[in-house]
């Protein structure tokens, strides 16, 4: 039966790295999977996003499928589906498989995730959705888009370009072949570059490395997903049941990853088991069931009633002090989020940094904010237009939020909403200081009639002589903020145009403004 | 490309000879054109075919200056180089036709091309400027290993001087351009608010690496010395639809005129010169096609072109 166990984390780990890959433009308006499955499958995101969001939200429907599975079959998701669970087993049976741990934890440990959860909970019910910091499936989706798979391109590639420049021929006619088929079918389009990249990715590396203190150290300790799902699974149908001929050796103890099992070997913590089979498995005597007769023996939740109350007002404090955060108030005037996204409270209540969108933009220019919407905005996706523009066309980062916090826009809505306008640094503008033309701004606005328009106006140059020039102006009308302008300026340092998200469509309550014609 | 060498001299000197002894029709005298070429002061020709599908305006365009024989012999690598500039689809006439694209192509092939590469280094995203224009569809519906669409590679750039520049001493260029036998300059032709308008010689731009954004100071200066360093062996310019306005980009409908034309030349300025008049205008009201005129890159007065309607 393990078998199987092994069988569906190894499926289950392939599927989510398929969709993974594929969360990218493949000449496809729409993308042909539910890319974002994993998150939406989430109890922990779905709940603490209709908690803060207070709103019930369509796309968050296979949680409630997840959860009501719980119910009946207990934690099976941490043991069978969750990917970061399935990359914690493989780092043990690989990097960790000659580790022997000789480290004594408190046995209070496994505590904190409870109070993790409790603390989500109550923020999220006072309207701060802190989830993105704990939930493991956006943990693994973002540190992946930022940092992991960004490496791992560029690793690939550098390997391929050095080989390609020994220009040995011998070398190159095995090389290229192979390269161009990664890059069919695995590498980046182009190399992902993000903020952050190093910090996100040591989050995750952190995860793995707490392995050497036990093993599923993040599930069994920290996990709010696997909190919440032990206790909705507690009475599950599926649980661990010893039967009379157990002989107490205590292997299966020894042996549980979860360390569910009891001193007494029968009785089993149904909030820690995630029913791997491990001890059905190994039991000499085969004295071990998951079904069919027999009383399971069960342990009590290790939460502590002191613990929970606190970290329910921990939550319950922290809201208001990060909602009345400065940055509330005014915003950053470089807080230009993606198209479609919610208005700021909504999007935050809702947006769980999973980075989906991040990962799919064309242009890769999301980017996770730093602190443009205060420390409860971390993580969230800006655009920051001199890393990357805004694809007049692309209707992407919308069709894979699992939340709803960007909405999914048709084409036509997509190139009438306004992310922002664009304004001319006239002391940086080449025109606009009188040196020559440029127009590159002009040239590559995507409005079908320009946003950006030249005027020939008489300049007198620093030396003296009168020559006309093309001047640029922004129509504001027009302009979407899409920061294609931004992204092409010249030049180096700050650029002659700048994006910010003043006039973006949703400051209205999200309703649009409209361009000319689509 | 190949330098124009000793033993082309030749073939070319024998085929002016066998000309002298043929008397061809007028209009579809191709070897007449070889030793008009070879004379150096007579009048350079383009073809004009006009009110036709794609398909049939590139093949008469091509046909009455010679036919792609001339300009492609067997076992040669081709480029076909488009403007797949922008994420736009073929009504919006941002991109060259794709039938006429793969028209080119066929002809190559047709003509016993080796290998016919076609690509183009775009300003928006390059997979939806190549899926979105038509282009990759047409080119992979021809169902030929031979003709291949591909990305631009990054590695495959390299810094060129460019003699006698006024103001880019050099740039980086694309050398799978120049690795080819031959290379077909396939734009459309279209509005552009600092070049005025964008069509043979423009399209130079999008074999060239770096941020592009940097010739745009002296852009008609610009695109008409890097003319002098990329030499392309055959025109084709589409103009079944025409950007009149906002361009080069576009997006309108309401911009897009329907001419129903396409040319064909050796010459990029009298092509250009030729191809301005689509829009109401002459060679002469382009900036960088009368600086490439005074470079010596062809020929801008139409009375001194041959043009022969098809």
């Amino acid at each position: 039966m393990r078998v199987l166990r092994r069988l569906s984390q190894v499926l289950v780990f392939l599927v989510f790295v398929f969709l993974f890959l594929n969360t990218e433009y493949k000449d496809n308006d729409v993308l042909p999977y539910a890319v974002n499955v994993f998150l939406r499958m989430d109890p922990l995101v779905a709940g603490a996003a209709t908690l803060a969001g207070r709103a019930v939200i369509n796309l968050l429907w296979p949680a409630l499928a997840v959860a009501g599975i719980t119910l009946f079959f207990g934690r099976f998701f941490c043991g069978w589906v969750c990917p970061m669970g399935a990359i914690l087993d493989f780092a043990d049976a690989s990097i960790f498989r000659k580790l022997k741990r000789r480290v004594k934890l408190p046995a209070n440990l496994p505590r904190l995730k409870y109070f993790i959860l409790f603390f989500l909970a109550a923020s999220s019910l006072f309207t701060l959705q802190m989830v993105f910091l704990f939930d493991p499936i956006s943990i693994l989706i973002r540190s992946l888009t930022i940092s992991i798979f960004p490496g791992i391109n560029m690793a690939i590639n550098s390997l391929f370009d050095a080989l390609y420049f020994t220009n040995i021929h011998a070398v190159t006619r095995v090389s290229e072949p192979v390269f161009s088929f990664l890059k069919n079918h695995f590498l980046a389009f182009e190399q992902p570059q993000f903020r952050l990249a190093a910090l996100v990715g040591s989050i995750f590396l952190l995860i793995i490395s707490a392995e050497y203190f036990q093993r599923r150290f993040w599930c069994r300790n920290l996990c709010p997903l696997g909190a919440l799902l032990g206790l909705l699974g507690r009475f599950g149908l599926t649980r661990r049941r010893v039967g009379d001929s157990c002989i107490s050796c205590g292997k299966c103890e020894r042996d549980c990853r979860m360390g569910a099992i009891g001193g007494d070997f029968k009785s089993t913590n149904a909030s820690e088991c995630v029913e791997c089979l491990d001890c059905r498995s190994i039991c000499p005597e085969k004295a071990v069931h998951f079904v069919g007769r027999g009383r399971p023996e069960l342990l009590p939740v290790n939460a502590g009633r002191r613990g929970v109350i606190t970290s329910l007002a921990v939550g319950a404090v922290a809201a208001p002090i990060f909602l009345s955060e400065g940055y509330r108030k005014v915003s950053d005037p470089s807080l230009i989020r993606p198209p479609g996204a919610l208005s700021e409270e909504k999007f935050l209540d809702r947006c769980t940094r999973c980075g989906e969108c991040m990962r799919v933009c064309t242009a890769n220019g999301l980017q996770p904010a730093l602190f443009e919407a205060g420390l409860s905005g971390l993580w969230s996706p800006i655009l920051v237009p001199r890393m990357g523009y805004c694809e007049f066309n692309c209707t992407l980062c919308g069709q894979v939020c699992p939340t709803g916090a960007i909405k999914r826009l048709s084409p036509r809505e997509k190139r009438k909403t306004k992310l922002g306008l664009a304004e001319f640094d006239r002391s940086r503008c080449i025109p606009w200081k009188g040196e020559s033309n440029c127009i590159v701004c002009e040239e590559h606005c995507p409005t079908p009639v320009k946003a950006i328009r030249l005027r020939e106006e008489q300049v007198t140059t620093l030396s003296g002589e009168v020559i006309r020039i093309k001047r640029p102006y922004v129509d504001e009308n027009l302009c979407v903020g899409c920061g294609i302008c931004e992204n092409k300026c010249p030049l180096t340092g700050h650029p002659g145009i700048k994006c910010t998200s003043r006039g973006e469509s949703r400051a209205q309550g999200a309703e649009l403004l409209t361009t000319d014609e689509g | 490309m190949k330098k124009f060498g000793r033993r082309d001299f030749i073939k070319g000197a024998a085929s002016c000879s066998a000309a002298a002894g043929l008397n061809l029709i007028e209009g579809i005298d191709p070897l007449g054109l070889v030793s008009e070429a070879f004379a150096g002061t007579v009048r350079p020709v383009i073809a004009v075919a006009s009110n036709k599908t794609p398909e049939a305006l590139t093949r008469a365009a091509v046909n009455a200056i010679g036919g792609m024989g001339k300009f492609v012999k067997r076992g040669e690598v081709v480029v076909v180089k488009p403007n797949i500039g922008w994420d736009r689809v073929p009504a919006q006439a941002a991109n060259t036709n794709p039938d006429v694209v793969k028209t080119v192509v066929m002809m190559c092939l047709e003509a016993g091309a080796k290998k016919v590469r076609v690509f183009d280094r775009p300003c928006n995203d390059p997979r939806r400027c190549y899926y979105r224009s038509g282009i990759q569809g047409a080119v992979e519906s021809i169902g030929n290993p031979a003709a291949v669409i591909e990305f631009v590679d990054d590695r495959k750039f390299e810094i060129l001087p460019i003699k006698n520049s006024t103001t880019i001493p050099s740039w980086s260029f694309y050398k799978p351009a120049f690795e080819a036998d031959k290379l077909i300059n396939v734009p459309i032709a279209k509005h552009h608010n600092a070049a005025r308008l964008t069509m043979t010689l423009k399209n130079v731009m999008g074999l060239l690496g770096g941020n592009r954004g940097n010739i745009h100071h002296d852009l008609d200066i610009d695109i008409a010395e890097l003319n002098t360093v990329v030499k392309f062996n055959l025109h084709i310019l589409d103009a079944v639809r025409i950007l009149t306005a906002n361009g080069p980009q576009g997006g309108r409908l309401r911009d897009v005129k329907a001419m129903n034309k396409v040319m064909a030349g050796t010459d990029p300025v009298a092509v250009d010169s030729y191809g301005a008049t689509l829009f109401g205008i002459t060679g002469y009201d382009v900036p960088h096609v009368v600086y490439a005129h005074k470079l010596g890159e062809g020929e801008i007065d139409l009375k001194k072109v041959r043009v022969i309607n098809v």
